[in-house]
């Protein structure tokens, strides 16, 4: 008897914290699909005319704006961060889990070190940095500021996956004559798909959420998906029906992307460790 | 001296048939090192730099020496002590609330159904999943001052009149915002850390009668010891440093009063366009991290995580 009402307890415990934010949760999709609320969580008359910003242009201020621009632009910046990403910890993944040389230990601390000093203080710097060489304003210059803040836990995630790989196909590989650059390209990266995927959305997702490198280092004039929702809200006259169709809109990609890419890659070769070899 | 004589051999092998020497570690860590100097070094070193300067909005600059260390720590700018008591405010509600939050939601999901406690669970986890401006976009609208606001709307409808939430509390929306996002990390972190406790010791606890509380209190909560501490240590870092959600919430209003030292830092440099002084202001942050940094590497002892590869070769 009074286990079960222990679990009562916990349950009313646990829903006196979640209310706030079910509410919440319920009252952005109610906004997005109906003409307005009532009572906050209440949808007045189901409608889609927020969504008409798809097929039309988007009041914002006195411009007209299409969404599909916007939309383009934010997909180049999250596709190019997250090649960049994928690239650069695929080859370091790789030296740090199977070459030794001096200054790994540090290398990997270090990796640590400056996931500690975060990028967000420096953005000062990296603004003149990017005005001096001439990238700032642009989408790939800013996409590769970006990278290179998810590079250090990219390389971590990755290097797991490297680790797994048995040394005997190297070595097999190794004995055939393969480079290391070889061995890298033929025999690691087939393998380690799955982590290959992991990282790149690791790389796109934050690229494509970020909204303090866009908004600080991207012109006004060159609104991503993150920039155009803060815009929206930053106006005279707020819309939240069409704010909240929006980031619904906005929030969706990086979901397909991970359905796509998992069906894709999930499909690995199993390691047999000697039968493979 | 196992490992040498493998060193050797595989140096034979790529001796005789690597065509491009740059087969070294240095061709595979080339394009990490040079982004990660590029963006992280030659920044701090430039962060640095600015400071000592009065680069304006035209980007003239003349170097000015200390000026704007003594601005800062003279109290010459009347803002600061207010910034540095809304810092201090700011990290020491946001912090215990963390980790004290998700220990609880963890602790009391355990002990719930697999189907309910993943609801709940997802609940919390939410916050990490939705882009920041969305999270942002969701906590104004939801304490909106007109009645289109959310929990107006339904304090409307039990006839209680709008509450200006944004000018009477600005401090504790933004601490449970951020707080809720950085409980939504160490949830995921501690029950995971709970679920690898061998069920043993819980079961034996509850034979000898212990009660829930006495269970946490005695025998997880030790237990968790380590997990706990990294999230205290990450956690403090990310609210000393990150002023994202600040700045899309209340942007530093009304009147400074949310505005925490990284934010002011960012609006000296973006909004008032002394990008002089934003750098000495980031400095001190910079300096602040790389203490607190050396501080965290003495205690938890950084090396000891990094374990070296299985089979030298």
């Amino acid at each position: 008897m009074k286990k079960i009402f222990d679990k009562w307890i916990i349950y009313i415990i646990l829903s006196l914290i979640a209310i706030p934010f079910l509410i919440m949760y319920i009252a952005f999709f109610a906004e997005a699909f109906s003409k307005g609320i009532s009572l906050g969580i209440i949808p007045q008359k189901l409608s889609l005319s927020n969504f008409s910003f798809l097929w039309s242009t988007i009041p914002w201020g006195l411009e007209k704006t299409r969404i599909w621009g916007i939309f383009l632009n934010t997909f180049l910046f999250a596709s190019i961060s997250g090649l960049a990403v994928t690239v650069v910890c695929t080859l370091t993944g790789y030296a740090l889990s199977r070459i030794e040389f001096r200054g790994k230990t540090f290398l990997l601390s270090m990796q640590l070190i400056l996931h500690a000093v975060s990028g967000q203080i420096l953005l000062i710097a990296i603004f003149f940095l990017l005005l001096y060489t001439k990238l700032l304003y642009k989408i790939p210059g800013v996409a590769l500021a970006r990278a290179s803040l998810e590079i250090p836990l990219g390389v971590w995630m990755i290097k797991g996956f490297f680790d797994a790989v048995p040394w005997d196909i190297e070595r097999s590989a190794m004995i055939d004559g393969c480079t290391r650059f070889q061995i890298w390209y033929k025999i690691f990266l087939p393998l380690i798909k799955p982590g290959i995927g992991a990282v790149f959305i690791w790389g796109f997702l934050f690229a494509w959420h970020d909204f303090i490198y866009v908004y600080t280092l991207l012109p006004g004039t060159v609104p991503l998906l993150s920039t155009l929702v803060q815009g929206l809200l930053a106006t005279e006259v707020v819309d939240y029906g069409v704010i909240a169709a929006i980031s619904l809109f906005y929030m969706l990609p990086p979901l397909f992307l991970f359905v796509f890419l998992q069906k894709a890659l999930m499909k690995a070769p199993i390691m047999g460790g000697k039968g493979m070899a | 001296m196992m490992a040498k004589r493998e060193k050797s051999s595989n140096m034979l092998i790529e001796g005789k048939t690597s065509f491009f020497k740059f087969n070294s570690h240095w061709f595979f860590l080339s394009p990490s090192v040079l982004l990660v100097s590029f963006f992280y070094f030659i920044p701090v070193a430039l962060v640095f730099t600015i400071a000592f300067t009065n680069m304006d909005q035209l980007f003239n600059w003349r170097l000015v020496g200390l000026t704007n260390f003594l601005k800062l720590f003279t109290l010459k700018d009347p803002l600061i002590p207010r910034i540095i008591k809304n810092t201090i405010i700011y990290i020491i509600s946001a912090l215990p609330l963390t980790i004290i939050g998700a220990l609880f939601i963890s602790l009391l999901t355990m002990r719930i159904n697999r189907t309910a406690s993943l609801i709940f669970r997802a609940i919390f986890f939410f916050p990490r999943l939705i882009p920041p401006v969305v999270w942002g976009f969701l906590w104004m609208w939801s304490f909106e001052g007109t009645r289109y606001g959310v929990f107006n709307s339904i304090l409307e409808g039990f006839g209680i009149s709008p509450i200006h939430w944004f000018i009477e509390y600005p401090m504790l929306i933004v601490i449970c915002a951020n707080a809720f996002l950085g409980i939504s990390l160490a949830m995921l972190i501690f029950t995971s850390a709970i679920a690898s406790i061998p069920k043993d010791y819980i079961r034996a606890a509850e034979i000898d009668g212990a009660s829930f509380w006495q269970t946490s209190r005695f025998i997880i909560i030790p237990l968790l010891k380590w997990p706990i501490m990294t999230m205290t240590a990450w956690h403090l870092m990310s609210f000393i440093n990150s002023y994202v959600y600040i700045f899309l919430i209340t942007g530093g209003g009304p009147y400074h009063a949310t505005e925490v030292w990284a934010l002011y830092g960012y609006n000296s440099a973006f909004k008032n366009y002394q990008y002089g002084y934003g750098s000495s202001i980031m400095v001190v942050l910079v300096i602040i991290n790389l203490i607190l940094l050396v501080v965290l590497l003495k205690v938890f002892g950084m090396r000891r995580m990094i374990e070296r590869s299985r089979i030298e070769v």
